[in-house]
């Protein structure tokens, strides 16, 4: 049994690594970002200030995609259901009821959960291609009876939502301050990123990437496929739903245009060019498809033919993504420097 | 009694027809989506662009003068070498990785964003009107139906039975189920599986520019009419099961019964969520929808 041994000791070695390499590039992230809010202070900027904070908006959403596609291998093409639902709940809570950014939250939350479990209970029954057509159907249905309805503004939206101070305990925030908003959904997307990094390596985390290596071996060895399956959808919800919750306060307004396919595809394109199964790729994809769609935007309106193009050589030619790229040979240095050490 | 035939004659007929002719058109794309899954296990999500770039074929040779009746064969023939193109170029570079099902159905996702811009930046945003090639009603039993209408009913029908035909009784329909049964035995038997792949999906993307074709006049025609399309198609294959040739025709005219029926009573918007209801309540009772696979009818 000491061959057993050497290959757990090996596993939990290669896992050191990998995770080390991911948390090294979460923490690249936290720097570039605080670097850019420097250099963006400094020039006294708001519009990339705004377009940084709708790029980790929309790398969280795609951080919910991530969680169902790169570990449990759960393709969802109806993710911007969960990002518009945040994004309309969040509107109205703060528009209707009181602009309590926490308030805002709370409800958030409990309505994706609840929203969540129903379309788990819906859709996780079904595998591969179906899951992936009936997450689109969802959302495709949603869309239309939003767009439907005029109390939910139909095809307008919902305008004049109020500018709202987050009480954060020892300071307060203000959404109109478009530096201390983008620090502040800085800080708010990089806590999903960790509890999402964090829930992976539990034991149900394990069972997902389990699923995603082999799903009918995995109740032979006494695990609720069903089960976890929900759990991680319904977590993808509402880590999309909280994201999308912040939208109306970075713009004010909601349209139906959120719960579009558009969304949905935008956020599977992230994933794929920023690095599957990585939850930090997809916050780096974000800001490289943002980006670009504003420098192309700057030439032309056409935008999704290079980014398709893009995405169709990503997925042939480059399938690991932008961190899946870097990681091994960081992973590589630091196994070297781990040597050293210990040597 | 009276008011019953009457309510027959002029509600119910009418609808149902519409329905009918609605469903062959679903049919038809529904066809095309049911047989390159079946064979190549590929979700084409580019079907519905495929539809919209029929449609705009049509509206680009009306407009050079070339008829109607004409545009029926050419637009199916000119899309046949982009389907060839597409398998050789994008679904076979991807077919012998492990996760070919989610990376083809990326793939034709990312074509399918690239047309849909394409067809914006080429055509414009806004919507293309088309004449209708056939004007006029027919009179039958005291009942008026646009000809046009009638007319999509019985081609569609036509070509319906004409790929049932060509696929279950022709040497080339043996060759494609034999492939989609074994790959490698049908390989090794002399069947030339990556071009009946290739054929297959070209096959496939001419049903579905045939769909624009013949919606175009009754619709218009707009760079998104794919997407508000594809999800009927999805829907009808999965509720008649993937890669049922059988099933495809079965469920497409089941629910677009359905739709049309009910949008008598409810608003046309809550149809579309009584559809997707429909395919729900199918698939918790029969995951694989309600027929087997290509092959097994």
């Amino acid at each position: 049994m000491a061959d057993a041994g050497a290959v757990i000791a090996a596993v939990r070695h290669s896992e050191h690594a990998r995770h080390h390499s991911l948390t090294g590039f979460a923490l690249a992230f936290i720097v570039l970002g605080l670097l850019f809010a420097a250099v963006a202070a400094w020039r006294g900027d708001v519009f990339f200030f705004r377009l940084a904070t709708e790029a980790l908006i929309f790398g969280g959403l795609a951080l919910s995609v991530d969680v169902l596609l790169g570990y449990t291998g759960m393709l969802s093409l109806g993710q911007a259901l969960f990002f518009g639902l945040g994004a309309y709940v969040s509107a109205l809570v703060l528009k209707n009821v009181l602009p309590s950014f926490w308030l805002a939250m709370a409800v958030t939350l409990a309505v994706a959960t609840l929203a969540g479990f129903v379309a788990a209970v819906i859709s996780t029954r079904a595998r591969g291609v179906y899951f992936a057509l009936i997450t689109f159907g969802l959302a495709q249905v949603v869309a239309k009876v939003v767009f439907n309805t005029p109390s939910l503004g139909a095809s307008d939206g919902i305008i004049g939502i109020p500018v709202i101070t987050i009480d954060l305990v020892a300071f307060d925030v203000d959404t109109a301050s478009a530096a201390a908003f983008f620090l502040f959904c800085l800080a708010f997307v990089m806590a999903l990123y960790f509890l999402c990094a964090y829930l992976a390596r539990t034991p149900a985390g394990r069972v997902l990437a389990a699923i995603r290596s082999n799903e009918d071996r995995v109740p032979f060895l006494g695990y609720p496929v069903g089960l976890v399956k929900v759990l991680a959808f319904v977590l993808a919800a509402d880590v999309a739903a909280l994201s999308g919750a912040l939208y109306p306060m970075l713009r004010g307004f909601v349209s139906p245009e959120l719960l579009y396919f558009e969304v949905s595809g935008n956020a599977v394109i992230t994933v794929i060019i920023g690095g599957m199964g990585t939850l930090i790729g997809p916050l780096y994809g974000s800001v490289l498809i943002v980006g670009l769609k504003s420098v192309i935007g700057s030439y032309t309106t056409h935008h999704l033919i290079v980014i398709g193009t893009l995405f169709v050589f990503a997925v042939i030619f480059f399938p690991q993504g932008l961190v899946g790229y870097f990681k091994p040979p960081l992973e590589r240095r630091l196994a070297a420097r781990r040597a050293a050490v210990r040597a | 009694m009276h008011g019953l035939i009457d309510a027959l004659q002029f509600i119910f007929a009418p609808q149902i027809v519409n329905g009918l002719s609605i469903g062959v058109a679903v049919i038809l794309m529904a066809l095309g989506l049911t047989i390159i899954f079946g064979l190549l296990d590929v979700i084409n999500m580019a079907h519905g662009e495929f539809y919209a770039l029929g449609a705009y074929l049509a509206v680009s040779l009306l407009a050079a003068g070339v008829s109607f009746w004409l545009c029926l064969i050419i637009v199916p023939v000119l899309m046949l070498p982009v389907g060839y193109v597409v398998e050789r170029l994008l679904i076979q570079r991807v077919f012998d990785r492990r996760d070919r099902h989610v990376l083809t159905l990326l793939l034709t996702f990312g074509l399918g964003v690239v047309l849909e811009d394409a067809f914006r930046l080429i055509f414009g945003p806004n919507t293309v009107r088309m004449e209708t090639p056939i004007g006029g009603a027919a009179d039958v039993f005291g009942m008026y139906f646009p000809n046009y209408r009638l007319f999509v009913m019985a081609i569609g029908a036509v070509i319906i039975a004409v790929t049932w035909v060509v696929i279950f009784r022709t040497r080339i329909g043996a060759m494609v189920r034999a492939a989609a049964h074994d790959r490698q035995m049908a390989s090794s038997l002399g069947v030339p599986v990556a071009r009946v792949y290739s054929a297959t999906f070209a096959f496939g993307i001419g049903l579905a520019g045939l769909a624009g074709v013949l919606l175009a006049p009754i619709y218009s025609v707009f760079p998104t009419m794919g997407k508000d399309f594809i999800l009927l198609a999805f829907t009808v294959v999965i509720v008649g099961g993937m890669g049922s040739i059988k099933g495809a025709v079965i469920a497409g005219i089941v629910l677009m019964q359905v739709q049309a029926l009910a949008s008598l009573y409810i608003s046309p918007v809550w149809t579309e969520p009584l559809l997707f209801g429909v395919m729900v309540l199918v698939l918790m009772w029969r995951p694989q929808g309600l027929f087997g696979k290509l092959g097994n009818g």
